[in-house]
């Protein structure tokens, strides 16, 4: 007899089929011969990335608005923002340079967590499925391009070499972008395509 | 019975295996492309990626315009500057980060490409899907020092001390770029088919 293929699960780390089962709450799923967690409660994970979402949606803007370190240099006060540091890249004709730059610390981060809100909203109202199959396929696309985790430590690497030439003062948005990493870690990177998946299909279809 | 299942990379929903290409039944991406195509396609990518890494290291990454006296560093002309100032630490992560990761990639991936149609031991192919995977989670590390020129040319412009990236970061991303392009070219299931084929 034919297995339903949507109670079958392949590993995504060492590609061991396995047999899915109905979780109660609270409860994750792991892999058998390597232990990944292969998927969570639906319900908890979607809800819990919804909300994670908004907070750190909220988290991006303000570490983009203001200053994240002020530098003072020989007299003067340069202040560092991600699209401050963008835009001088382009006027320094690192064109191709700023562009990946753009794509990896904005686009990327804010195409994960605008995809995931519609998502959230259009599943939750049942209305254009189609398009909610295409943003989560960004979706998925997007996380693996988004490096703001690895920026902020090499703002930390940056620092070492300025240190003995430059006074340096921490912005607000130093805060606010630890936070966002930190959610950044533990959900946004943390979502497991199967899930919003298997939301979508009960969502839309059963 | 195994090799009857393919997982798919966007939804990680399984289908049933035949020949040819395959769309996902769940989220209709394509899962598979013809083996020949991801194999040229991982292949040119993988050269290109090389080239680029070769300029990045002959290119200087960072222009230093010091009142009107310039100099530049190559990634391992900063790497030694940070070492002889003592800046250990540092020193050593722009050096693996740079230096080393793409390295390790460009061999893991060379080593995949040349031998995915030999047959092989099964403990080894679990080794090489296990490094796979640690190489595609340290990979994107290699854009900290790219990141650190952007951020000191950022803070460093006005004045009498000026930074600039130099054309080595230019060429640097680039090779990031490829890299990343020629490993999600490789499918990762092609090691796994060759398992199932012996
Ligand atoms: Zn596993
Ligand atoms: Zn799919």
């Amino acid at each position: 007899m034919e297995p339903n293929l949507d109670e079958l699960i392949i590993c995504r780390r060492c590609e061991t089929l396995q047999k899915r089962v109905e979780l109660p709450k609270k409860k994750v799923a792991k892999c058998i011969e390597c232990n990944e967690v292969l998927y969570r409660n639906i319900e908890d994970s979607f809800n819990k990335g919804l909300a994670f979402s908004i907070t750190s949606l909220i988290l991006f803007i303000i570490a983009n608005s203001f200053p994240i370190i002020t530098v003072l240099i020989t007299g003067q006060i340069n202040a560092l923002t991600i699209p401050s540091m963008i835009y001088s890249l382009y006027n320094e004709d690192f064109f191709v340079v700023g562009s990946i730059v753009l794509v990896v610390l904005v686009i990327a981060p804010l195409s994960v967590m605008l995809s995931y809100i519609i998502v959230g909203v259009f599943i939750k109202l049942k209305i254009f499925k189609s398009l909610t199959r295409h943003l989560i396929a960004f979706l998925v696309i997007s996380k693996s391009w988004e490096m703001i985790d690895i920026f902020t430590v090499s703002i930390l690497v940056a620092l070492v070499k300025l240190f003995g030439y430059a006074e340096i003062h921490f912005g607000l948005s130093a805060v606010a972008l630890v936070l966002f990493v930190i959610v950044d870690i533990f959900v946004l990177k943390n979502i497991k395509p199967v899930e919003l998946w298997t939301y979508y299909s009960r969502e839309y279809c059963g | 019975m195994k090799n009857r299942y393919i997982s798919c990379k966007i939804c990680e929903s399984v289908n049933l295996k035949r020949d040819g290409e395959i769309y996902c039944r769940v989220c209709k991406n394509r899962i598979t492309q013809s083996k020949s195509n991801s194999l040229n396609s991982a292949w040119a990518m993988l050269i290109t990626a090389i080239l680029f890494y070769i300029i990045a290291n002959v290119y200087p990454i960072l222009v230093i315009d010091k009142f009107g006296i310039i100099s530049s560093n190559t990634i391992l002309e900063g790497v030694i500057v940070l070492w002889e100032e003592g800046s250990y630490p540092i020193a050593i992560i722009i050096f693996i980060a740079s230096v080393f990761v793409p390295l390790l990639k460009f061999f893991l991936i060379l080593y995949i490409l040349i031998n995915y149609k030999k047959p092989r031991v099964g403990s080894r192919k679990m080794d090489q899907s296990k490094l796979y995977h640690i190489t595609e989670i340290i990979g994107p590390w290699s854009m900290v020092d790219v990141f650190v020129v952007s951020i000191l040319a950022g803070v460093v412009h006005v004045g009498s001390v000026k930074i600039t990236a130099g054309v080595g970061a230019t060429a640097f991303v680039l090779m990031v770029f490829f890299t990343m392009l020629s490993a999600m070219s490789i499918d990762i299931r092609l090691i796994k088919e060759g398992k199932d084929s012996d």
